[in-house]
């Protein structure tokens, strides 16, 4: 079978791989990429698990052919943190509300809060829920994702005002923490 | 010890192994990378009943990258238990690799590795299979007619899985004589699947020696091992079992899959690494679900709401194999003696083959029916003997001394601090007594509040006489690692034996770091089920690290010359009763000196548990929505008695996922088969309906020390199961309360609810 000839950013970094016409963009994350923090929990676009952002919109990479992702921006859960120490808000959220068990889940859940909170910066419990509807959780009944979501919107949004605070011109211009930003800027 | 001498335990303390789930670099079973690693794949049956007359697979294996093929002419042909727990009740020997028989729709026949998947998969279609159908049976009914075809040619006949489980106490029919009022009623429930998010998986290795090496997402490592070199023909040492990061079981990893040993023998076959990985479809098909269940109840009270008679038939559904039938239908007969207390009861229990997939362990393991019965009959006679059914609760609940499931005695009055509490904070008397029931944004929407109690074992115990085993090794530094065998499902255990041990020892919960996972490294362990990784393994831990610890306090005696007695051991420094100014690090005490190298300390931990019980009310508020009969849980008050906690957070994990799913079989989960051929109608996520975000109630978790055993770790009892029982009837008891419509079964669904309305109002206009 003809491979195809790929070549996308994935989390800030220019990759390539060949691949078969059929293949997923999530067996190629995983299986070509070796990013196995994206996870299968259905193949068939149910569950979100294998959530990642490609060109700033979540996507279920088992329903994206790879071949779709020409010339992408992908982030995937990998991406997320900015440095081996600096992890993302809510990854540290995440970790304090006890909002990952088994965590197989975690990184598609991650993916989609994190859109989530860069769409909308301090969303309702409401949007909390609506924002997660395409990702199943089994083992936490999601109250602790909501805290954990919640929690890190709050402390983004603190990040945020203080840092355009300390601006000191009082232009309100938002000055992103750089501890706190992923490595591809598109977010 | 006081709660506030607690370092460590009580606190939630960030999980060690949770920055691996967040960051992505926690390692499941399909995250690693073997060379040259070979794709599974099995060919499944499409007739529920039949004898494989024929099987050619000639042009599977000439299809261009298929490297090998098995059926049942190619493996052993040893009879195994599905679950595979040795010296247990759970045991039934009826089960081949590979037979010329299959028992359900989508059993395994044949099993193909090829280079790929997409190889594999179309190579499965070139196998060809003749049947020779049989006539099937496809529910317990039909089963147990005398004429019925039988499933299995072993057991004890009647498609009976096991003899039927029997326990009478006291006089029940003198119980009955005495009664005010009996009551006596039939249930029925579904069919929930536990749906963990990482579908099954194993990888399986031979290369370089005659070992095999086996990753498999599994809570039984050691029974995997156990039952791959029995059927395998190999001695222990030469199965490695290893499991880091699952992605959940709930129960149903316990068993010893099909697909498990035909991956063994496809890598012996290839000599070559093979993985095997569920499709989500496959969870459903090959997995295992909670036993659909029949059961009829008659239950005698006097005027005053003592209970004084119960007499219980349930026929738990197998499915086509035994798997854990015999310790779900022993425990959950044995449950139906207690929960509310009763001198004079005869339950009897039955396990019935079906061509149905098989049921096994899942969280809640053969209670959640019973209880489902016992807590829906208790509020039909709170109303008809006019008592508050909180109250009615409260009057029957087992209390201390009373004969526990298990036949010890009750320790402490753990249920009725958990109803009492739960009245009090729920406000229960004023919430149910509002006359006002509407809501105001629909009208067609009513409002009702229920209570369901359970009581739940932290063991497998008497069905297994369990043990749990850990080594703790202590480093010269004083950073500590804990050995064990228990399965990380997700639930944070490992944490909490981490605490344990850290708590124990007298070093920082940082300074402890756990490995696991590793069959040849790790102390033997029975796996992680039955609500007892921090009561069994805890104890052990907790165990060694105590032997640890005194030998760090004799060796610093002697270099301070003081009494070990007057010595302590807090964050890994050592000091001194009444001598501030003297204290010593672990390494001064431990490390090297003067050519003299330094102590090594490791030491294990055995424990043998007997039971202990947790306890629980669930009091929930739901809106059923008379017009299109959606029952919505609104707020769930789920108050628990674990004894002692050790990690917060984590029990309140434990309660509020288990409240999830309970939701989930109570309202919309049920694995549906057609009852005509045995075929699957909804295995997938689409079409089974799990509550997820958009469904959750509000939950507000309360945790009791109100009963703490002995026999656990400062007191600590199991959690895991425990939620998903009681959230059930109290559910169904507020949907009565609500709507005034009584359900006996799982799942209510809106069909039901609006079939319930019909006929409740049909019958008040013939009142």
């Amino acid at each position: 079978m003809t491979k195809f000839h790929l070549e996308f950013t994935v989390n800030g970094e220019a990759r390539s791989a060949s691949v078969d016409g059929y293949r997923s963009l999530l067996d190629t994350l995983r299986e070509e990429m070796g990013l196995t923090g994206t996870k299968k929990g259905c193949d068939v676009g149910d569950c979100g698990a294998c959530t990642v952002m490609v060109n700033g919109e979540p996507v279920n990479a088992c329903l994206m052919l790879a071949a779709e992702a020409q010339g992408a921006r992908i982030v995937t859960v990998e991406g997320l943190q900015s440095g081996p120490d600096d992890l993302h808000p809510l990854q540290e959220a995440f970790m304090e509300h006890g909002a990952s068990q088994c965590g197989f889940c975690t990184p598609g859940i991650l993916m989609m809060a994190k859109n989530l909170l860069d769409q909308n910066p301090l969303p309702t419990d409401e949007e909390i829920r609506f924002g997660l509807s395409g990702n199943i959780c089994r083992c936490t009944g999601y109250t602790k994702i909501f805290e954990a979501i919640r929690t890190a919107g709050q402390r983004m949004a603190a990040a945020r005002s203080a840092d355009a605070a300390s601006c000191g011109c009082g232009c309100r211009t938002e000055i992103r923490v750089k501890r706190r930003e992923p490595i591809s800027a598109e977010g | 010890m006081t709660k506030q001498d607690f370092r460590i335990v009580g606190k939630s303390v960030k999980r060690a192994d949770v920055i691996e789930k967040v960051t992505g670099e926690g390692k499941y079973t399909g995250d690693y990378h073997w060379p040259g690693l070979l794709h599974g794949k099995i060919k499944r049956s499409e007739i529920a009943h039949a004898r494989i007359k024929h099987i050619d697979v000639s042009k599977a294996l000439a299809y261009p990258g298929v490297k090998a093929v098995l059926t049942h002419h190619d493996v052993p042909k040893v009879l195994h238990y599905g679950s595979p727990h040795p010296r247990s009740a759970s045991c039934t020997k009826d089960q081949y690799i590979l037979e010329d028989k299959v028992r359900f729709w989508g059993e395994g026949v044949a099993a193909v590795a090829a280079i790929s998947e997409e190889i594999a998969d179309e190579a499965l279609d070139l196998i060809e299979v003749e049947y020779e159908p049989l006539p099937g049976v496809y529910d317990v009914d039909s089963a147990q007619l005398p004429d019925a075809p039988q499933i299995h040619e072993v057991g004890p006949g009647g498609n009976l899985v096991i003899p039927p489980v029997h326990v009478e106490r006291g006089d029940v029919d003198a119980g009955f004589a005495k009664a005010d009022l009996i009551l006596e009623g039939e249930f029925e429930g579904g069919r929930p699947v536990p749906t963990y998010m990482e579908p099954n998986i194993c990888v399986a290795d031979w290369a370089g020696s005659n070992k095999l090496t086996f990753w498999t997402s599994t809570q039984t490592s050691f029974m995997v091992r156990g039952a791959l070199a029995e059927v395998l023909g190999l001695p222990l040492n030469k199965v490695r079992v290893l499991v880091d990061h699952m992605g959940g079981g709930f129960g149903a990893k316990q068993d010893l899959f099909q697909h498990e040993f035909l991956c063994a023998l496809l890598a012996k076959k290839c000599r070559r690494a093979v993985k095997m990985e569920f499709t989500r479809r496959e969870t459903f098909i090959a997995g295992r679900s909670r036993h659909p269940f029949k059961l009829k109840l008659k239950q005698g009270f006097r005027k005053d709401g003592t209970l004084v008679a119960r007499d219980m038939q349930i026929i738990y559904e197998s499915g086509a194999y035994g798997s854990h039938s015999p310790g779900v239908t022993t425990v959950g007969t044995f449950s139906a003696t207690s929960l509310f207390r009763v001198e004079n009861v005869r339950v009897n229990g039955r396990a019935v083959y079906t061509n149905t997939p098989i049921a096994g362990a899942y969280r809640g393991y053969g209670v959640v029916q019973t209880y489902f019965a016992l807590d829906i009959q208790m509020d039909e006679a709170a109303e008809k003997l006019g008592i508050d059914p909180a109250e009615m609760r409260l009057r029957n609940a087992v209390r201390e001394g009373d004969i526990a499931p298990s036949g010890h005695p009750i320790i402490g009055r753990g249920l009725e601090a958990c109803i009492s509490h739960g009245i009090k904070a729920f406000d229960w008397a004023a919430t149910r007594d509002n006359p006002d029931r509407s809501d105001p944004l629909n009208p067609a929407i009513r409002k009702g509040w229920g209570v369901g109690c359970e009581m739940h074992g932290s063991s497998a115990y008497p069905g297994i006489k369990e043990q749990g085993n850990a080594t703790v090794k202590m480093n010269e530094d004083g950073s500590v690692t804990l050995l064990t065998g228990a399965a990380g499902l997700g639930t944070g255990a490992h944490t909490a034996l981490a605490q344990i041990v850290a708590e124990e020892l007298g070093v920082t919960f940082e300074s402890v770091s756990v490995v696991h996972g590793d069959t040849d490294v790790v102390p033997w362990d029975i796996g992680a089920f039955a609500s007892h990784t921090t009561y069994l393994v805890g104890s052990a831990a907790r165990i060694a690290a105590a032997k640890v610890r005194a030998r760090v306090l004799a060796r610093a005696a002697e270099k301070l010359q003081e009494q070990v007695e007057h010595l302590r051991m807090v964050d890994g420094i050592i000091t001194v009763d009444g001598k501030p100014g003297q204290s010593l690090t672990v390494f001064e005490a431990m490390g090297p000196s003067r050519g003299i190298p330094a102590e090594h300390l490791i030491d294990t931990g055995s424990y043998n548990p007997t039971k202990s019980y947790s306890f629980a009310a669930h009091f929930v508020e739901v809106a059923v929505d008379t017009e299109t009969g959606i029952i919505e849980c609104r707020k769930v008050m789920p108050v628990h008695d674990v004894g002692r906690v050790i990690h917060p957070i984590a029990a309140q994990g434990q309660i509020e996922g288990g409240i999830q799913q309970g939701i989930g079989h109570t309202l919309t989960e049920d694995y549906i088969i057609d009852r005509s051929n045995g075929r699957s109608l909804n295995a997938g996520l689409v079409d089974y309906k799990m509550p997820l975000s958009m469904d959750m109630p509000d939950i507000q978790t309360i945790i009791l020390e109100a009963a703490p055993d002995p026999g656990g770790p400062w007191g600590a009892k199991g959690v895991g199961e425990d939620p998903i029982i009681a959230i059930g009837p109290a559910i169904a008891n507020a949907v009565y309360d609500a709507i005034g419509v009584r359900f006996h079964h799982y799942p209510i669904t809106p069909e039901d609810v609006l079939n319930g309305l019909r006929r409740k109002a049909a019958e008040d206009k013939t009142c």
